[in-house]
């Protein structure tokens, strides 16, 4: 009798599952593989968000071309095999026009592949593994800055402003592309000006602990603490380990990734006073569409928008863009081939800041192909302060004044 | 005489996805179903049989995939003879693992075979200078080759199909094989009291090597064929943790110890897997690990198994 | 100097927690030979209960030690008299695969009822540690430590003085000649899943403060686990504080005076020698 129950519970479940949901209508679809569960889910929902409200917006104001725009979002867990599964799924499958999102390098990558493969847009919105456009794959485009172009800001900064060159400098970072490129990036340029290393350490994704680091760093006395962090996790252990364990340079200074998210100031407390963040722009704060976007993310899901956010939102606008312009006629191959022309010819401005793709060569010396050129614009230095993320350096986009030197710990 | 009409049944259903359809997504979803299936068909050999239950065979599918990728990325070899090559140096990792690890039992074996598993990515994940580290390494365009008067077209995914309902139908053949021949008998004696049968003069050591070996060669092909097809290999996609145990999974699920099994139980969980995405989006890992349980605790012998003692108990 | 000492100090200190983690699972395998890979999830689970008594009741986190251990046995207990005894006749293998869909299952529905945000404690004495000679001992790990000292000596009294503690001593050591000397050992199992989900749950308290919640925290914790249950000697409570205060040393250490990027590696390379040279680990009791 028992084992009857479970069959059938198990029947039922499969019938359920197998009893699929109605296809959408005539809409123009845009596919997007995030996490939505797994180590990286919570970022997974933040594009989710973005893409909401841009979605909403377009669509109110008559969608594009008289049509109605859908951006529909697939779980790929973090897993490379299931990125490049669900990328398969919505170009063959679902038929959509474009694609987007992909979250992490490794998956973004996958994606990339794909997408170049099977001949369909990928319009990069967050990845920032310098690699994604430096394969020539002329169907991948990136609106957001690459990985070895976040400390950009952060340079200008040390360079511009009087006495602010690190003496030495500690780097430590996570073994991820994200890490490996963004410190790679940071420390060539520290050497061409000759400041010492005093400490390169890079340290596995998702650590508990991160006080013997910390203690290693402490032994050499560094003026600058640079930290590269993905995880929001490690982002906030290393840095409450290096205030816990006594380390007291000039400035601690993040790179984006966990650094830039609001989790940071929420979990951290006064401990994430006076840190920085060297990352991708999130929007010019003295720009009143910027200010009005800000407010109104805030309104609508309770957060302020940070990077990810920003950049999410932006893309289906450049997206929008590029679809306006296209004749599209209904045959699938061509419609992609006619996206891809029109994003070729993208010449716009978003909440983000401009967009035009070109090809280019990177601060390591990677040749991009697709890769937004007003890109290096788009590295800003931006610094906690009383809990807020606010932008700093350079002057044109700051909100506020800097702190500098770090007046929290003690020399 | 219907054992053998199965086998060709499910023999003429892996072969016939292409001939059906030209549903371009369907054709991956077979082509990792198949891809599990080979994979867990050669973990079945060392823990089925042997009844010596590796948790790192991530290690093999891992070794296998970066040998492909760097002998084709770096010095041009065709990734079909880097497939074999790859398999070739799954085997010769197996070695020194085998002999370390061998010398534990049960649990401890597990646990060592996952230490060692992890002792690799984190090599991989750090010596860049062979790796690349965590930018892992991408194929951008696979080499021409000529087939009769066409060039295959690398774009479709049929060629790749055959491939792996190929390596798939091969590893089933070693299974098979294997549960005919001497080699088999031993190792179902030592997967029963391994002591026991030492006493009676069975050469444990030997038997064991040579399975993982085997067992370490097909893992390894696989892992070759992973990117081959995926294009892109990085440590954390071919040496995690969850690899290692998706394969007991496949092997445990389908069956142990059977030729069938791995099919079933790579179909299984492929379908319920994509089906559960699908339908529950953010909550469909409870159904996955709900699903894991209840199949665990009514069908312990797996799916064939259960099947197979239906059949049997009910004539 | 200073640093050898802060990484020593810094390296019991943090063995202290890991050895926290591992005395449950130990003390299961020891008894049923059942490795729970669930077990890192029940961990999850202390962690959040530490987490919401002090967010809804105000609650100091090692205070709420006391509701949330006795409320963890008896789950533990009803877990296993429920779920878990009826798969283990099926063999070793198939019970670990058990575990492995039951951890799936823990972790994606506290994913699906307290969302993937990230947490943490924030306490207000956790912000400046003390500085005992100049050597940082953040406070809330401080506790932590002080109180897994407590708990194990509260364990080791318990099995080696008490009647209920030397019948599951026996039954770990023999389960057929326990059973033949009148103890009731599926009762003995039952207490024991209990005994090792309270510990789990009393890790997951004292590991809160000092690090963040996340529901799936519990696949990182779990293959440290491991670790320190082999090199201690599955089945051993001396072997599991042993181990735990061995891989932190052998972390921080490592992270200092070797490599960051290899300290794990360490850890498991140590495991490896370990398992070849001593396989029933430093003090083993079980078979190897």
């Amino acid at each position: 009798m028992r084992r009857f129950l479970v069959l059938s519970l198990v029947s039922g479940m499969l019938l359920v599952v197998a009893a699929a949901p109605a296809m959408a209508q005539d809409t123009l679809k845009i596919g997007a593989p995030q996490p939505m569960t797994g180590p990286d889910a919570p970022f997974g929902d933040k594009f989710k968000k973005a893409y909401g409200m841009a979605v909403e917006e377009i669509n109110a104001k008559g969608g594009v071309n008289g049509k109605k725009i859908e951006v529909l979002i697939e779980d790929h867990q973090a897993k490379n095999a299931l990125a490049a599964t669900v990328a398969e799924k919505l170009i063959t499958q679902t038929k959509v026009l474009v694609l987007t999102g992909g979250r992490a390098s490794g998956q973004a990558v996958e994606i990339a592949s794909v997408a170049q493969r099977l001949k369909t847009p990928y319009v990069v919105d967050h990845p920032s593994a310098d690699i994604i456009t430096a394969k020539g794959f002329e169907w991948v485009f990136r609106n957001n800055p690459t990985g070895s172009i976040y400390p950009q800001a952060f340079n200008k900064f040390i360079t511009e402003v009087p006495g602010a060159m690190p003496k030495s400098a500690a780097v430590v970072y996570d073994n991820t592309v994200f890490g490996k490129t963004i410190a790679n990036s940071a420390m060539t340029f520290l050497k061409s000006k000759n400041v010492p290393i005093v400490n390169d350490e890079a340290y596995p994704v998702n650590s508990l602990d991160f006080k013997p680091v910390m203690t290693k760093v402490k032994a050499g006395n560094p003026d600058f603490l640079l930290m590269v962090a993905v995880a929001t996790t490690d982002a906030i252990l290393l840095t409450k380990h290096a205030k816990e364990i006594g380390v007291a340079p000039r400035a601690f200074v993040g790179f984006g990734g966990g650094f830039g998210v609001e989790d940071l100031a929420k979990e951290l407390g006064p401990q994430s006073q006076n840190v920085f963040s060297s990352a991708a722009w999130s929007g010019n704060p003295n720009d009143p569409a910027v200010k009005e976007f800000y407010k109104k993310f805030h309104d609508k899901y309770g957060i302020w928008p940070k990077e990810h956010e920003v950049e999410g939102y932006a893309i289906v606008f450049v997206i929008a863009d590029a679809l306006r312009r296209s004749q599209l006629t209904g045959n699938l191959d061509a419609d992609r081939e006619a996206i891809r022309q029109s994003l070729l010819k993208t010449d716009m401005s978003t909440v983000f800041g401009k967009v035009k793709f070109g090809n280019w060569a990177g601060p390591l010396g990677d040749k991009y192909t697709n890769q937004n050129i007003y890109s290096p614009d788009h590295s800003v230095l931006a610094q906690w302060l009383d809990g807020k993320l606010q932008n700093v350096w350079p002057k044109s986009n700051a909100e506020t004044n800097y702190v500098f030197p770090d007046n929290t710990v003690k020399r | 005489m219907t054992r053998v009409a199965i086998v060709a049944v499910v023999l003429i259903l892996m072969m016939a996805p292409p001939l059906v359809t030209t549903n371009q997504f369907l054709l991956h979803l077979a082509i990792t179903v198949l891809l599990w299936t080979l994979l867990g068909a050669s973990w079945n050999l060392l823990g089925g049989f042997a009844g010596q239950v590796s948790f790192g065979h991530a290690t093999f599918f891992g070794v296998g995939a970066y040998a492909t990728m760097i002998l084709y990325l770096r010095l041009g070899l065709a990734p079909w003879y880097g497939m074999a090559l790859g398999g070739a140096a799954a085997v010769l990792v197996s070695l020194p693992i085998g002999l370390i690890c061998f010398r534990l039992r049960g649990p401890y074996f597990s646990l060592s075979t996952l230490a060692v598993a992890e002792i690799v990515r984190l090599v991989a994940l750090n010596w860049e200078a062979l790796t690349n580290g965590p930018v892992g390494l991408l194929i951008t365009a696979l080499p021409p080759v000529a087939l009769g008067t066409r060039g295959i077209n690398w774009e479709s995914k049929v060629p790749f199909y055959c491939i792996i309902a190929v390596l798939a139908a091969l590893a089933m053949a070693a299974t098979w094989i294997l549960s005919r021949a001497r080699l088999g008998a031993y190792l179902l004696a030592i997967r029963e009291d391994e002591d026991a049968a030492e006493s009676v003069g069975i050469d444990t050591v030997r038997a064991k090597v040579l399975t993982l070996a085997l067992s370490a060669f097909f893992t390894g092909l696989g892992g070759g064929f992973y990117g081959f097809y995926f294009h892109y290999v990085d440590p954390d996609a071919v040496f995690p943790i969850a690899v290692s145990v998706e394969m007991v999974f496949i092997a445990v699920v389908g069956g142990l110890a059977t030729v069938i099994g791995p099919v079933i139980g790579a179909v299984f969980l492929t379908t319920i897997g994509e089906l559960f995405r699908e339908r529950f989006q953010v909550g469909h890992l409870i159904f996955y690990g709900l699903f894991m349980m209840l199949v665990i605790r009514y069908l312990p012998e797996g799916i064939w198994g259960g099947a197979r003692r239906a059949w049997t108990g009910r004539r | 100097m200073e640093t050898f000492v802060q990484s020593l100090v810094s390296g019991v200190l943090t063995g202290s927690l890991y050895a926290m983690i591992g005395l449950g699972l130990t003390v299961v395998f020891g008894v049923m030979r059942i490795i729970n890979l669930a077990h890192g999830d029940l961990v999850m689970l202390g962690m959040y209960g530490a987490f919401w008594s002090h967010v809804l009741w105000r609650v100091d986190p090692f205070l709420s030690l006391v509701i949330w251990v006795p409320l963890m046995f008896l789950g533990g207990m009803l877990l296993y008299r429920f779920l878990l005894r009826p798969i283990v006749p099926g063999g070793e293998l198939n019970t670990l695969l058990y575990t492995a869909g039951l951890s799936l299952l823990i972790a994606n529905l506290a994913l699906f009822s307290w969302t993937g945000d990230y947490r943490t404690i924030k306490l207000p004495y956790a912000i400046t540690p003390l500085r005992p000679f100049g050597i940082a001992v953040p406070i809330p790990l401080a506790l932590a430590f002080a109180l897994a000292a407590v708990i194990t000596l509260a364990l080791y009294l318990f099995l080696a003085r008490t009647d209920l503690g030397r019948a599951i001593r026996a039954t770990s050591q023999n389960a057929e000649a326990a059973a033949l000397m009148g103890i009731d050992v599926e009762r003995i199992a039952m207490i024991t899943f209990g005994l090792g989900s309270a510990l789990a749950g009393a890790a997951g308290i004292l590991l809160a403060p000092s690090l963040y919640l996340y529901p799936t925290v519990g696949e990182i914790l779990i293959a440290k686990c491991f670790v320190i249950v082999v090199l201690g000697g599955l089945g051993s409570v001396a072997g599991a504080i042993a181990g735990g205060i061995l891989l932190g040393l052998v972390e921080s250490l490592g992270a200092v005076y070797v490599s960051v990027a290899y300290k794990d590696t360490i850890g498991f390379v140590i495991f490896l020698l370990v398992l070849l040279f001593r396989p029933s680990g430093l003090f083993g009791v079980g078979k190897a």
